[in-house]
């Protein structure tokens, strides 16, 4: 029907919009995507960039089936959303291909992340932390500068324009030369590297003083510490001598405001067995102190956590009601127009609602461990991800890639123990995972399947981790579906996460 | 309404076989006499400079004296608003009069030619199979009379894009001319599928040039059915993946009437998911002028009936941090969230109050209508008193 | 306490059968048992129910063969799109080469 001479039209009506239907009578191709059951009627379908669609059953097998007609309400979202493709456009291909590569894009740059063990001396002892505590033997348990200089080599090895180095413990700023020689080293090998170069350090704040501060001001670095709540869950957590980490750890936020920032100092918390059915309090405790938001996490299977048998305090439905609570309570202050931001959610939302994958190296799939992330033990040994090096403490060595006065920036990045976890768990050729909806929401997560069943894949059916995951996701989407400013507001989040 | 085009009063001392002429008003007395021969000067009250090329007086007592023997147009009080640094062509076979470009105006737009590949339900500039490819000089011989000053300039049709080379001709002219004056064009984008078309597009470097191309649904059959031509979805798309590879700004124009009010939020998460690199997605209000008047029963909807649908579009177009604007809709009927959005985006020349307006706080706000709105508009206009 | 489903070959393939029962792991043991013209399933529930639950669980059990039925039929008929949609990804990501 295209006109022979371009700018005239061979027939001078207008055709009805039947006339432009009429090749649907063709039948239409299937495009690659997944479906999982959705709640008791309903299935979620996902293409291979997580755009999805809620349909019953029955729909989705006729659709399988080839025998959707062009008329179903559901025809043109799956058409529009590239499930299929019939004669009349094909342009679809081309797009997908495209909304592929922007979801990949970040694999070409790997390894962003660097932390740097730079001391295990630690003035706390939190019975879930998950590195051993040791105090005073600062020759034993402190990174030396060739540690740090040799681990600063195999850093700027990385392809990545941006990196970020986190310091990390036990409690880094008793080692606060130590993160001064880096520092300084780190930015004058960049000159010439020119790359994005942040810093972090993450710590109680207990120790933190003026001198501290003025470096951290001068060399814009970022603070990350631990809040678990209000003072009376904070210090049942994390009890140090004196029993006042709530008060230092404020007191410490507040000078670290007021000298760098406000922006300058997040916090994180830990769920416990005594944080469930605290959900409220912990997050008011976050407003009161002026954060943007909060990341409820869940709690990890590593290190001290075992040897305190904290790890089986609760299962995953526990922590789920934890969460969907504080969700709640969340969207209830973001509907009375206050903005605060749930961080684990926007993550897997930046998932569903961009076309953009945000990077959380916990979710991701291939797995994020040394692709997204690396750590540098204080004695040089090298581990794939934190969990990994936590897992070493316990005598499991599994993730240990190699040691940085004996080997090779090559051996360490390309030997066997980071490639097979990363290979094995790969998501999309797992069973059950293969064929899950969620899978691009979701990631690969081989050190904590080994951890628990000492494979990288682990038995999904009854993995804590996938029954959490897929929990989350119904429960997002759910929230969605019922309603419009819900949606505006975990769109706005999904935004903020890429 | 202005009056931008019509018949001279008189025309005198104009060789009656010329084909047309292009000049460049100007009211300055003291205009330096080398340049004053190819000029028009605005006759007023007071003395009248000798040396221009024509003279141009306008009003019912029109027939002031211009020095004997010199051209002179007479013009009737339409076109009163006319101003220095204004250009207008003369065309002597029939007294015919038009205004090419106003100086005071933000809305410059030049039709590039009247033919289409399109024929959309909604047309305002219904297409005609002619060659008018004598549009082309016109546009080249006014380019270099445009105040440099100027913001920005549009070209439209019909499809610019038909006119091939001709096209980058004009636009490498407006570069040149014009080097700080933003370009504005509207095609269907189609012709850009072919990469090495956009190639030369792109090689005409200009450092302030944006393509606006309608994008009417998410779905291709009911694209296609809006602008009447199969394979238009694929092709256009594939002409603005074309042209963002070669790092081209691209802006999605959207109108939204009975056809396509359903899918605008469905539309919208489409542009966020496929097309997130836009510059700027414009979601227009109908125009009842051209082929919508023939095709009103499956085009007209109240506006208020679809601000449901627009809210949901912009904000997820906003919270995406895409670009988003509102034209050619009245602010009484939009939600106040949405008034950032909405821009007076109504021609000048073209743009008009209804009496619900009366005593509106909101005027100079909002955009107001289409001149050609009082056929049928909102029954929900209401003033902010 | 053991229930037997059957599934007519011609209808439902192993490999469905197969990766349904895996999916059911956490709450099924199941015997897979290949006859002529049927597959056998001899299943075992891992936890104690009520007979009710039992009967959805099972139910729900031949609806997870159905799906993962359709599941390899969507996988064989996208197999040739989803490696052309990765090829065309990857060929532009300078990956393999330049950008």
């Amino acid at each position: 029907m295209h006109s022979p001479r371009p700018g005239f039209r061979a027939v001078s009506k207008f055709e009805s919009l039947f006339a432009y239907e009429k090749p649907l009578t063709d039948g239409y191709k299937l495009l690659p995507f997944r479906f999982t059951p959705f709640d008791d009627q309903n299935y979620v379908l996902t293409n291979q960039v997580g755009e999805f669609l809620v349909l019953d059953r029955p729909t989705v097998e006729t659709f399988v089936r080839h025998h959707l007609p062009a008329d179903n309400p559901a025809y043109n979202d799956l058409k529009s959303k590239h499930f299929l493709l019939d004669s009349d456009s094909s342009v679809g291909i081309d797009l997908l291909a495209l909304k592929a590569r922007t979801k990949l894009r970040r694999f070409a740059n790997f390894t962003g992340l660097h932390m740097f063990v730079v001391s295990l001396r630690c003035d706390h002892s939190c019975p879930y932390c998950q590195v051993s505590r040791q105090s005073d033997d600062k020759i034993a348990y402190d990174m030396s500068t060739e540690t740090a200089e040799k681990s600063l080599e195999l850093v700027f090895r990385s392809p990545s324009p941006n990196i970020k180095i986190e310091f990390q413990g036990g409690e880094p700023l008793l080692n606060f030369p130590l993160i001064k020689f880096i520092v300084e080293r780190a930015k004058s090998i960049n000159e010439l590297q020119k790359r994005n170069l942040q810093f972090v350090i993450a710590t109680n704040l207990a120790n933190i003083n003026d001198e501290m501060l003025e470096f951290c001001r001068v060399h814009n670095i970022l603070i990350s510490t631990s809040l678990d709540g209000p003072a009376d869950l904070h210090n049942k957590n994390r009890p140090r001598p004196g029993n006042d980490s709530y008060q230092r750890t404020i007191e410490g936020i507040n000078r670290v405001r007021s000298t760098l920032g406000r922006n300058q100092v997040n916090a994180l918390m830990t769920t416990s067995k005594a944080s469930l059915g605290r959900v409220k309090d912990i997050i008011d405790e976050y407003v009161r102190q002026d954060f943007n938001g909060i990341f409820l996490r869940t709690m990890s299977p590593y290190g001290f956590a075992i040897k305190t048998k904290w790890y089986e305090a609760y299962h995953s439905n526990e922590w789920l009601k934890f969460y969907f609570d504080g969700l709640d309570y969340i969207l209830e202050l973001n509907r009375a127009g206050h903005v605060f931001v749930e961080y684990y959610a926007a993550i897997i939302l930046a998932k569903m609602l961009t076309p953009f994958e945000p990077g959380f190296v916990d979710l991701r799939s291939p797995a994020g461990i040394g692709i997204g992330a690396i750590i540098y033990n204080y004695d040089g040994d090298v581990y794939a991800s934190d969990e990994g090096r936590m897992l070493a403490e316990m005598g499991d060595k599994t993730f240990l890639l190699g040691n940085v006065h004996k080997n090779t920036y090559e051996e360490i990045i390309l030997s066997d123990a980071l490639l097979a976890p990363i290979e094995e768990s790969f998501a999309a050729s797992v069973p059950m995972c293969t064929d899950c909806a969620f899978e691009p929401f979701c990631g690969a997560n081989p050190v904590f399947h080994h951890a628990t069943t000492g494979d990288f894949v682990g038995h999904k059916p009854t993995s804590e981790f996938c029954e959490k995951s897929m929990g989350i996701f119904r429960h997002l989407i759910e929230l969605m579906r019922s309603d419009v400013e819900v949606r505006r507001i975990f769109t706005k989040w999904a935004n903020q996460a890429c | 309404m202005l009056t931008l085009s019509g018949h001279a009063l008189e025309l005198k001392n104009f060789p009656s076989d010329s084909r047309g002429t292009v000049v460049r008003i100007c009211a300055q007395k003291d205009r330096p006499f080398p340049l004053r021969e190819r000029e028009a000067f605005l006759v007023t009250n007071g003395e009248v400079p000798e040396g221009f090329g024509a003279y141009i007086t306008v009003g019912k007592d029109a027939r002031r004296s211009a020095p004997t023997g010199s051209k002179a147009i007479f013009l009737s009080d339409e076109f009163s608003y006319l101003a220095d640094g204004d250009v207008v062509r003369i065309w002597p076979k029939n007294n015919q009069v038009r205004v090419l470009y106003r100086r005071n105006s933000h809305h410059n737009h030049f039709l590039m030619t009247e033919r289409c590949n399109h024929y959309c339900l909604m047309c305002s500039q219904p297409p005609k199979d002619i060659d008018d490819s004598w549009i082309i000089n016109e546009i080249l011989q006014t380019i270099p009379l445009i105040d440099p000053s100027t913001r920005e300039i549009g070209f439209t049709g019909g499809e610019p894009t038909l006119l091939g080379e001709d096209l980058f001709r004009i636009l490498r002219t407006a570069k040149s001319y014009l080097p700080n004056t933003a370009i504005h064009i509207l095609s269907n984008g189609r012709l850009f599928k072919d990469i090495e078309f956009a190639k030369r597009y792109a090689a005409i470097g200009h450092p302030d040039m944006m393509i606006g191309i309608p994008i009417y649904s998410d779905v291709s059959t009911i694209h296609d059915y809006v602008v009447q031509s199969d394979n238009a979805f694929d092709e256009t798309i594939r002409g603005i993946l074309n042209l963002k590879r070669l790092n081209q700004r691209v802006e999605i124009r959207m109108v939204i009437h009975q056809q396509t009010y359903k899918r605008l939020p469905q539309l919208a998460e489409f542009i966020v998911r496929n097309l997130t690199f836009v510059d700027h997605v414009a979601l227009m209000g109908l125009e009842i002028t051209g082929f919508t008047k023939a095709n009103l029963d499956i085009l007209w909807i109240d506006p208020i009936e679809y601000q449901s649908e627009l809210y949901r579009a912009v904000s997820l177009l906003a919270d995406s941090r895409i670009q988003v604007s509102i034209y050619n809709h009245q602010l009484c009927l939009l939600d106040k969230c949405l008034w950032p959005f909405a821009k007076k985006s109504i021609s000048d020349w073209k743009n008009e109050y209804m009496p619900e307006c009366e005593g509106c706080r909101e005027k100079e706000n909002c955009g107001g209508f289409f001149s050609s709105a009082k056929v049928r508009y909102s029954s929900h206009i209401k003033a902010f008193i | 306490m053991s229930h037997s489903l059957t599934f007519s070959k011609q209808a439902y393939s192993l490999e469905a059968i197969k990766r349904a029962a895996y999916r059911f792991s956490d709450r099924l043991s199941v015997e897979i048992i290949p006859h002529d013209e049927v597959t056998e399933c001899v299943c075992s529930f891992l936890n104690v129910c009520s007979d009710d639950e039992a009967q959805r669980t099972l139910a729900s059990f031949r609806t997870e063969v159905l799906d993962h039925d359709l599941r390899l039929t969507i996988a064989k008929e996208t197999e040739p799109m989803r490696n052309a949609i990765l090829a065309y990804a990857f060929s532009k990501t300078g990956l393999q080469g330049s950008e």
